[in-house]
């Protein structure tokens, strides 16, 4: 027993060491982004070009959209299991707000996002006032708005849409295209598409409202203890609720995004995004037991995944083993992040 | 006495393979234990004989929960021997010290809230017939621990419908069915009445009769004087002293504990109650909780709730603040009457209550310290936008840390790395900042060590002679005497008799609080 011995140089080496693992585990998320860049940059030549930087920024925003409205439904104790469903609700009614009503296409869109919003203001209602667990509530909405985006358009996509309903999956901030001598446009700047834009700001405004709002810090509270934050007269009810509803719209917008790029309204859209939305969450190091997680880790662990979707993909990994390798880690991250929680 | 290090109790266990009877049940020598950023514990030695009742004394956030959760593996040390039965053993969880005959009764309370009683005693042990739980042995022990301890729980209780003080009886009996050598009790009195600790000292006698060694932490010191053999004490992870209880004095321990000489327990009061009412109650009624309670409370007074385990005193404080329903019954502040459907309304009006049970129902306890200290008053620190300003919000805390000298390496430190005592001062800084007009404080003291206790006792008369209505519930009768103008007497729910602090005493507190004198 040497540690009884010499006392001093114990407690420094471990001290070092404490120190070390807890910046390890604060970069580990983002580290395991770099590698991933790293690695696929090696192994495939057109990862790294601006086009498939631009691809992968498109395929994250709609995880990270989701996973932004899990991680304050799932900080404030509770889970969200509808909003791949709410999506496509939310995607088929600004579709045929547009197509069987002749609305202008951003009034229907509103109205897509509004869809979302009532969707999760039903969930939040359920959990506080019906008192059921958010896990059953939302399966339930899940199957529910499933069931209603279907029953609306018959089970088929909507199309026929026009450019403008395109407009916010496929446009972008500051293209710059010019028209060459042989009269073809030329792209000198793809520009920055605007559902990276979106989310972008989305992000830092859900970042900065949890972190410095009244709200945010009840919501923390709320999902660190619901009874003492009651206690200490926090509206829990309202809190939990809106949560919900920021879930919902969020939704919501992922659908109206999603639509847009395809310029089709698909009723089976966004099946099983509910789990990469939670999964984003966890591996950016949000934790299932409430009171505890940030929108950075979160979206650091919406890239995660997209890229490595992505990557694999370039590699020619079948969509089987893609799963597997996501699979596992979901279960590595989650096993750092209690590592760093134990003793 | 005050001697460092090399005390020479220590020095007698090391050897292994010493015959039984002469060598300590346990010997630490060099214990050290370091956080990151607090240094818990810094070369602390102590030793446990068979048959002894070994207390450990110090001041909040001494380290005396750490040196017990080293010992029975729930923490491992930094450095340092654990020398167990002559043996140098390091156990690497709890299971293992169980294994070795080691059980702890934690301080924070650790049952699971939708078992029963008796699943609770047994969980992980259950006794079993072949591969199913044999239900009437679980229950049959769970009573016999219980019944050895008086208390008069159902087995088949589930545990989130008992109190804190009931709780802690299922954490003893629990110990108790380990049927340990070495035990350890931290803080096991700590909400639990006289009549309750009582039975509770009169166990240990018995296993102290029959050979197990016993470390007894607490902050009653008064009733280390039924128990105890030898005394550690320890300051900011330090050894002080080691004594045989009787030859030294609690004004000594309680010297040693804080680094100076405390002469008083209880404040000078300087608050005066005046003549104006500020909460009237009246007819306050729960089915099954308490009946028929009418009292006032006047600006400046400090109004005591005194009873025995269940009498109805925090059920008619939660009503009072809304956390409970009420039924029956009316509420008014300053003469103007209030319907309170929850405690937002409560709190509207100017009424704030610290719970007794502070992990379940205080303290937000992963979240840093001060966002627990401005939870119940986060509208002080914010714009009118609701965004916080992080200046005054630090320096609300940091007043608050200051002010009731909360241990802690800063601001941002999760509550539930605290010592209980800090985690205790964090309540009840959550409630000064909210500057309420009553306050209702359910065992504001509870695990808070003296010097701390002066602290709060002071805190509670300045807040009385600002001209608030300070309600006091408390198990402690010499400090419902000490602090008190006049005391509620409880009994099964219904208020018996209010009594004029100056003119009486524990005996006829005690007459009331027992079922005499009602009707
Ligand atoms: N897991 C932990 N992480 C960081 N610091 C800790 C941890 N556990 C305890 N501490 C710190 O170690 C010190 C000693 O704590 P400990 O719980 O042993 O005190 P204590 O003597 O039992 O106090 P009390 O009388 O309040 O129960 C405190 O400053 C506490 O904040
Ligand atoms: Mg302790």
């Amino acid at each position: 027993m040497s540690a009884g011995l010499n006392p001093p140089v114990t407690a420094a080496r471990r001290r070092l060491s404490d120190r070390q693992k807890d910046l390890i585990q604060t970069f580990a998320a983002l580290g395991s982004l770099v590698a991933l860049v790293a690695a696929f940059s090696l192994t495939s030549g057109a990862f790294l070009s601006l086009g498939n930087g631009m691809s992968i920024g498109l395929q994250v925003t709609s995880i990270a959209l989701l996973g932004i409205g899990a991680t304050v439904v799932i900080i404030a104790g509770g889970i969200d299991l509808s909003v791949g469903s709410v999506l496509a609700l939310a995607g088929v009614v600004a579709a045929l707000c547009v197509k069987e009503l002749g609305l202008p296409v951003p009034l229907a869109m509103l109205a897509g996002i509004g869809v979302g919003g009532v969707c999760g203001l039903v969930n939040g209602l359920v959990v506080t006032r019906l008192k059921l667990p958010p896990f059953i509530a939302t399966l339930g909405m899940m199957l529910i708005a499933r069931g209603l985006a279907l029953q609306l358009t018959g089970a088929r996509a909507v199309s026929g849409l026009g450019e403008a309903f395109g407009e916010l999956g496929n446009g972008a901030l500051l293209r710059l295209v010019r028209v060459g001598e042989d009269g073809f446009p030329e792209v000198l700047f793809p520009g920055i598409p605007y559902p990276v834009l979106l989310m972008a700001v989305i992000a830092l405004a859900v970042a900065f409202g949890l972190r410095r709002s009244v709200l945010g810090r009840h919501v923390y509270a709320v999902g660190s203890n619901a009874e003492a934050a009651r206690l200490s007269g926090v509206a829990v009810g309202r809190v939990v609720t809106l949560t919900y509803v920021l879930s919902g719209l969020l939704a919501g917008l992922t659908g109206c995004v999603l639509m847009s790029r395809l310029v089709t309204a698909q009723p089976n859209e966004g099946v099983m995004y509910e789990l990469d939305a939670i999964a984003s969450a966890v591996i950016g190091g949000t934790s299932l037991a409430g009171g505890v997680g940030t929108i950075s880790g979160t979206v650091i662990g919406a890239f995660v995944i997209g890229i490595l979707r992505n990557g694999l993909n370039m590699n020619g990994v079948s969509a089987f083993t893609q799963q597997i390798i996501i699979g596992l880690v979901i279960l590595l991250t989650v096993w750092i992040d209690q590592l760093r929680n134990r003793r | 006495m005050l001697d460092g290090a090399d005390d020479a109790a220590a020095s007698g266990g090391l050897a292994t393979g010493a015959p039984e009877g002469t060598s300590p049940l346990l010997a630490l020598s060099g214990i050290a234990k370091e956080f990151p950023g607090v240094r818990a514990l810094s070369g602390v030695d102590f030793d446990l004989r068979r048959g002894e009742v070994h207390a450990v004394c110090g001041e909040n956030g001494a380290g005396k929960s750490t040196l017990m959760k080293i010992i029975s593996g729930v923490q491992a040390p930094s450095a340092g021997r654990i020398v167990y039965k002559g043996v140098e053993r390091r156990f690497a969880s709890p299971l293992e010290a169980e294994a070795a005959g080691i059980a702890m009764i934690h301080q924070e309370l650790n049952l699971v809230a939708h078992l029963t009683v008796a699943e609770n005693i047994f969980l992980g042990r259950e006794p079993r017939r072949g591969f199913l739980v044999d239900r009437r042995a679980l229950r049959d022990g769970a009573r016999a621990c219980l019944d050895r301890l008086g208390a008069g729980i159902d087995p088949d209780t589930l545990v989130r419908d008992l109190s804190v003080a009931q709780c802690q009886l299922v954490e003893i009996a629990k110990a108790l069915s380990l049927k340990a050598e070495l035990l350890i009790m931290d803080e096991p009195t700590s909400s639990l009445t006289e009549q309750e600790a009582r039975r509770l000292f009169q166990v240990i006698r018995d296993l102290k009769a029959a050979g197990a060694g016993i470390v007894y932490i607490s902050h009653r010191l008064d009733e280390m004087r039924e128990i105890v053999d030898r005394v550690t004490v320890l300051r900011d992870g330090r050894h002080v002293s080691t004594d045989a209880f009787a030859a030294v004095t609690l004004d000594a321990i309680v010297a040693r504990m804080v680094g100076r000489a405390l002469d008083e327990k209880f404040p000078e009061r300087t608050s005066v109650p005046t003549g104006h009412v500020i909460l009237e109650a009246a007819g306050l009624t729960r089915a099954g909780a308490f009946r028929d309670v009418s009292f006032t409370l006047r600006r400046g007074e400090i109004l005591g709730f005194a009873g025995l385990m269940g009498a109805g005193r925090t059920e008619v404080a939660r009503a009072i603040f809304g956390a409970d329903p009420l039924e029956a019954g009316s509420l008014a502040i300053e003469g103007r009457s209030l319907t309170i459907r929850d405690p937002r309304d409560a709190i509207a009006a100017g009424i704030a209550y610290l719970s007794e049970d502070r992990k379940a129902q205080g303290l937000a306890v992963k979240m840093p310290v001060d966002a627990n200290l401005t939870l119940a008053n986060l509208g002080a620190v914010a714009n009118r936008l609701g965004l916080i300003d992080a200046g005054r919000h630090a320096a609300a805390a940091q007043g608050f840390v200051d002010r009731l000298e909360i241990r802690t390496p800063s601001l941002g430190q999760p509550v539930r790395l605290l010592s209980g005592g800090n985690q205790q001062k964090i309540i009840i800084g959550k409630w000064l900042f909210r500057d309420a007009k009553v306050m209702l404080f359910d065992e504001p003291t509870r695990g808070i060590d003296v010097g701390a206790k002066l602290a709060i006792y002071t805190i509670m008369d300045r807040l009385a002679a600002r001209g608030i209505g300070v309600v006091l519930i408390s198990s402690e009768l010499p400090e419902i005497l000490g602090m008190t103008d006049r005391v509620a007497v409880f009994h099964r729910g219904r208020l018996v008799r209010i009594l004029d602090t100056a003119r009486t005493d524990q005996e006829e507190i005690m007459h009331y609080a027992s079922g005499f004198g009602t009707a």
